[in-house]
């Protein structure tokens, strides 16, 4: 397999795209919060950075950072009334709001309706253009510019992601995850630690929120054609399915089972028409046998105890 | 006064779960909260602590009034409580759980957290250093690292106590701290909440075991059917013919 490929090059970015999105679901998690809007919050990202690259001609950061105010905004309104939900209803509710983003979309003038918006300006080719400036091109490497321009794509996307993995990371180990965590556990008993649940509900549903409507938004100049369809209801079962396959206890959970669900298809060619079957029955396969996904804490509690183990045998040899 | 309780009443619905019930409470002292199963001790404690408010009366702590305030408020004012059955947070170790708890004696934020500034780090070892020190304290050092819904039962009652004084409390409520204990496990307990007392924090003890009640407390206040029955010492409570009738039932007199 060529490596330099730009198909295989592109399936690799959206690996990596949906590892940021799996963070993002990881995050609204982790306080209990089971959401399915993180399709309709891909979709506003998403929407709101092709408009002002499109339409305004705005530089593609300005676009990100926008999409990912205009999401939070949108997550501060939602979240407010919902956040009172919990675990099914909170579902329910999220889900609905994510069909309601998909007929607005398919409704608006500015999003052009059922067709979508088309022929955006990549971000490979924008940053094609960055590269040209600082005098480096395809014929440096001895690749072709499209080869060029995936592989930039590709590179600004781990960079991304090592960094929100970072965050995230550092979150999850300070008060705030703590917190988080606490609510996740136990919200009486939160409570009574003085952890102002309302107020970290709201945040790690922002946080999740924006980080899906940045992925929108990268996603939109990565396919350069987005329609409101793009992120319907299969989407967000996509993501949620990453934490339930995967896991949702650890970040590597998600982690481990957005690799898993973007590379399995690659490799499972043969299955491509079935692939939503699949899906399913490895859900079903996990809920039964991994209720708490496929990779959880004690996962790593029993490696760690095997390791001490067969040190102290050693150590009695 | 610490705290003050004047004619609280609750209903649930049509049910009258309390009702005027008034009671104080001094700073340094340990108060028992008795009564038979139903009586409304836990209701109280739940009014104290924002779960849910009186339907009449006031509760004031401090001077301040705690009607209507938000639990977690109520926690940052100084009243840390643990629960009747525990509810540690059990995917996390003892020292997590302990410093969780000292969430309100603690600021780092979002940004700070992400950025790992030297002020975070600066917090966040001085938590660990509380932590580890609150869990020495109530006898939890070598099990620190230990998942606590693994602990055994007496230590997790002990590890909730100190996950409550982890938020620096000026009140300490406990909720039947000795239920399902075993003797030599009641008097350490014991133990503990006299070394409590001494570091200066007030306890607010609901518990059944009347041995600990009467040889800890200060001041006794029983109620029976949402009633204060009777408020005073402890051999005047263990004397007073409407506690004995509330616990073993009256005589016929026919």
């Amino acid at each position: 397999m060529d490596l330099l490929n730009p198909y295989t090059l592109q399936v690799i970015t959206f690996l990596f795209l949906n590892l940021v999105l799996a963070v993002s679901i990881y995050v609204t998690l982790s306080t209990g919060q089971l959401s399915l809007g993180h399709a309709g919050f891909m979709s506003i990202g998403a929407y709101t950075a092709s408009i002002a690259t499109k339409t305004y001609d705005m530089p593609i950061l300005v676009a990100l950072l926008l999409a990912i105010v205009v999401t939070g905004i949108v997550a501060l309104i939602v979240g407010y009334p919902t956040l009172r939900l919990h675990g099914l209803y909170l579902a329910i509710a999220t889900l609905g709001f994510g069909e309601v983003v998909r007929v607005i979309m398919l409704n608006l003038k500015v999003t052009n309706g059922a067709l979508g918006l088309t022929g955006l300006k990549s971000l490979g080719t924008r940053l094609y253009d960055l590269e040209k400036v600082i005098g480096i091109d395809a014929q440096t490497f001895g690749i072709t510019v499209t080869q060029m321009k995936a592989l930039s794509t590709l590179i600004v996307m781990v960079i991304l992601f090592v960094i929100i993995l970072i965050c995230q990371i550092r979150l999850d180990r300070s008060r705030v995850g703590r917190a988080f965590s606490a609510i996740k556990a136990d919200e009486t008993a939160a409570r009574a630690m003085g952890i102002n649940i309302t107020y970290y509900k709201m945040l790690a549903y922002m946080i999740g929120s924006m980080m899906a409507g940045l992925s929108g938004g990268i996603y939109a100049h990565i396919t350069t054609t987005i329609t409101p369809d793009d992120f319907n209801y299969h989407r967000a079962v996509e993501i949620l399915s990453f934490a339930v396959i995967g896991g949702s206890e650890v970040i590597i959970g998600p982690l481990f089972g957005a690799t898993l669900l973007t590379g399995l298809p690659e490799f499972l060619r043969v299955l491509a028409e079935y692939k939503m079957l699949f899906y399913g029955s490895l859900l079903i396969a996990v809920m039964a046998f991994r209720p708490y996904g496929l990779i959880t804490a004690s996962t790593f509690d029993k490696w760690k105890n095997r390791k001490s183990r067969s040190t102290s045998g050693k150590g009695g040899v | 006064m610490l705290l003050e309780l004047k004619q609280i009443g609750k209903t649930f619905g049509g049910i009258t779960a309390l009702s005027d019930v008034s009671f104080q409470l001094e700073k340094g002292l340990i108060l028992g909260l008795i009564g038979p199963n139903g009586a409304g001790k836990t209701t109280i404690f739940n009014m104290i602590t924002g779960i849910f408010p009186p339907t009449t009366g006031s509760i004031t702590f401090d001077g301040k009034s705690l009607v209507q305030m938000p639990p977690h408020k109520i926690t940052e004012l100084g009243i840390a409580r643990t629960f009747q059955n525990i509810r540690l947070f059990g995917h996390m170790t003892a020292l997590e759980n302990v410093k969780v708890g000292m969430h309100t004696v603690t600021k780092a934020g979002y940004w700070s957290s992400l950025l790992h500034l030297p002020q975070q780090k600066r917090e966040e070892r001085h938590v660990r250093e509380r932590s580890l020190e609150l869990l020495e304290f109530v006898g939890l050092q070598d099990v620190a690292d230990v998942r606590s819904d693994t602990l055994a039962y007496g230590q997790q009652r002990r590890l909730e106590i100190a996950r409550a004084l982890a938020t620096n409390p000026k009140l300490l409520l406990l909720d039947e701290p000795a239920a399902g204990m075993i003797e030599s496990e009641t008097r350490q307990l014991d133990e503990l909440i006299r070394k409590i007392r001494n570091n200066g924090t007030t306890v607010l003890l609901v518990e059944h075991d009347m041995p600990l009640v009467m040889g800890l407390c200060d001041k006794v206040v029983c109620i029976n059917f949402g009633v204060k029955i009777a408020e005073g010492r402890p051999e005047e409570i263990q004397n007073h013919p409407d506690v004995i009738e509330a616990y073993l039932g009256k005589e016929d007199e026919e």
